[in-house]
């Protein structure tokens, strides 16, 4: 029988109820659980219960050869695919000592950040659609379609793209290509007038983040909080600049921060590092080597016996992948750290004494996807 | 704080509240006088990128007036969700083998692309098909060889 009443019975008196926020409720992203114990209008105590998406992504690895792994990949944080793919990539590229050709590291970071964006986007979009403006969502679609087409004139597919393959990318891009998304980029930057006045200056919007579901540092510390909710609190940690993979070393971005650790403070973020993700793109067009995009590898690839952690960042945060190899060509071990588990965990600690209006609010700007949690 | 500052504070809030409002909907207007972006599917339809990926086919190659398959089942063995069946024949023996049937169940494919990646002779390709709801599962099950057919011919 499943005991879910794991919250200390203590706080439960007359006045004390609970409510069960999802798994099928409009404000929750997916099939997300959350126990609320409310008085009244305010939470008692939270506790999220994991498991509705379990895929066992995991396990499945461990019965597949490691190409087979790639479309996984793709399909363990659906919003931002394109990054999961590359860091497996690169992860079993370091295990091998397999060369990727500089050309595949460019294209690899451009589809890396026009994917990190559309993911912002509808990010931020479904945020503020949770706590009451339906209208930046549709802008927001319009602008993150825009992206998606981008996508699917390099990579084929529109979300769950299965482009990175072991020493290289699929597909080359071509010019088209190049001046697209040169053309998305000016258009997004005009777009970020209206989001400001629709969003961001917006009276209501300022009144419902402000001040509201204050992470602080050391509680964000605490739970192993990464990417823009990290960001928020203060806390400059970027895994692209603090531990550089790929040819991030080469461009010149910075890491928003904010200090206030509010929902505002991550909404922030998370526009500034939109702008940043352009910023990166822009320089990589401009200085697209020419090239191969693929270097010769074996048609099934023997890793030898070994084992390795390869971190990067996703539009969530810091993803790792920790693979084992007993040197034949199936995995031992596949195990992924997913940044949206600690993240979402941190609202045990910072939804208790809020109103349940704001803890809405809260989870949204912690940006989750469900998928992740569970793997 | 007097009920003078407090009856201020209430009229800028209201104020203020205005303003944003009276921005939003600027906005929303403005949008009256763009071009639409939405395509109205069904009476017009948009063109595949060259790169799109659908179901996979095999590719009609003019020196053997048909594909170039050999029924060498590595991408059976690549699909990681078996999905394909491929059989081949040879015509006499000592021959190469010929891919006679090649099937796909579609409505398990992840289009992750390997089959195609991984094929020695670079005979498959990926369709631009999009439309593909069907009445039966069965109806997702595709025969690679026929559509070559009814390309061919």
């Amino acid at each position: 029988m499943l005991n879910i009443k794991t919250i200390d019975d203590t706080t439960i008196n007359e006045r004390v109820y609970q409510l069960n926020l999802g798994p099928q409720h409009p404000s929750t992203h997916g099939v997300l659980h959350l126990l609320l114990k409310l008085d009244g209008e305010v939470v008692v105590a939270a506790e999220p219960i994991v498991g509705y998406s379990h895929r066992g992504h995991e396990k499945m690895a461990e019965n597949r050869i490691w190409e087979q792994f790639l479309p996984n990949t793709s399909r363990i944080d659906y919003l931002s695919g394109l990054i999961y793919n590359q860091g497996y990539c690169m992860a079993l590229e370091k295990l091998c000592g397999i060369e990727v050709p500089e050309r595949a590291e460019y294209i690899r970071v451009i589809t890396s950040e026009l994917n990190r964006i559309s993911s912002h986007l509808l990010g931020i979009m479904a945020f503020v659609m949770d706590i009451g403006a339906f209208t930046p969502f549709l802008y927001g679609f319009d602008d993150r379609e825009h992206v998606l087409d981008l996508l699917e004139r390099v990579t084929g597919s529109r979300l769950t793209y299965c482009y990175n393959r072991f020493g290289g990318v699929r597909n080359d891009i071509d010019q088209e290509f190049c001046d697209g998304t040169r053309r998305f980029i000016d258009r997004l930057r005009g777009r970020f007038k209206d989001y400001h006045n629709l969003i961001t200056e917006n009276i209501i919007f300022i009144k419902r983040t402000r001040e509201v579901g204050i992470i602080t540092e050391e509680t964000a510390l605490e739970f192993g909080v990464t990417g823009p909710s990290l960001r928020g609190s203060g806390v400059n940690y970027d895994v692209r600049k603090n531990e550089p993979y790929s040819v991030y070393p080469e461009f010149d971005f910075e890491i928003p921060v904010r200090k206030e650790g509010d929902v505002m403070a991550r909404y922030q973020v998370r526009m500034a590092e939109m702008e940043q993700s352009m910023n990166i793109i822009e320089q990589a067009l401009d200085n697209l080597p020419q090239g191969p995009v693929r270097s010769h590898v074996p048609r099934f690839i023997d890793p030898p016996a070994g084992d390795i952690y390869f971190a990067f960042e996703s539009a969530r945060g810091a993803v790792g992948y920790y693979i084992v190899s007993d040197g034949t060509r199936i995995p031992y071990r596949i195990k992924v750290r997913t940044p949206s588990f600690s993240n979402l965990f941190v609202l045990t600690r910072i939804l208790p004494g809020n109103f349940i209006a704001d803890a809405i609010a809260t989870l949204g700007s912690i940006d989750v996807v469900v998928p992740e949690i569970d793997r | 704080m007097g009920p003078l500052s407090e009856f201020k504070k209430y009229i800028l809030e209201i104020l203020t509240g205005s303003k944003s409002l009276v921005i939003g909907m600027g906005i929303t207007f403005k949008r009256l006088f763009m071009p639409i972006v939405t395509v109205q599917y069904p009476r017009r339809k948009l063109t595949m990128t060259p790169n799109f990926r659908g179901h996979i086919e095999a590719i009609y190659f003019d020196d053997t007036k048909s594909h170039h398959c050999v029924a060498c089942g590595l991408c059976v063995r690549t699909c990681p969700s078996h999905v394909i069946k491929v059989q081949g024949e040879k015509e006499k023996a000592g021959e190469r083998k010929y891919g006679q049937k090649y099937y796909i169940d579609f409505t398990k494919c992840s289009l992750c692309g390997l089959c195609v990646d991984v094929c020695p002779e670079k005979t498959l390709t990926f369709s631009h098909e999009y439309e593909l709801a069907y009445l039966s599962r069965w109806d997702g099950v595709i025969d690679i060889m026929r559509r070559l057919e009814a390309v061919t011919k």
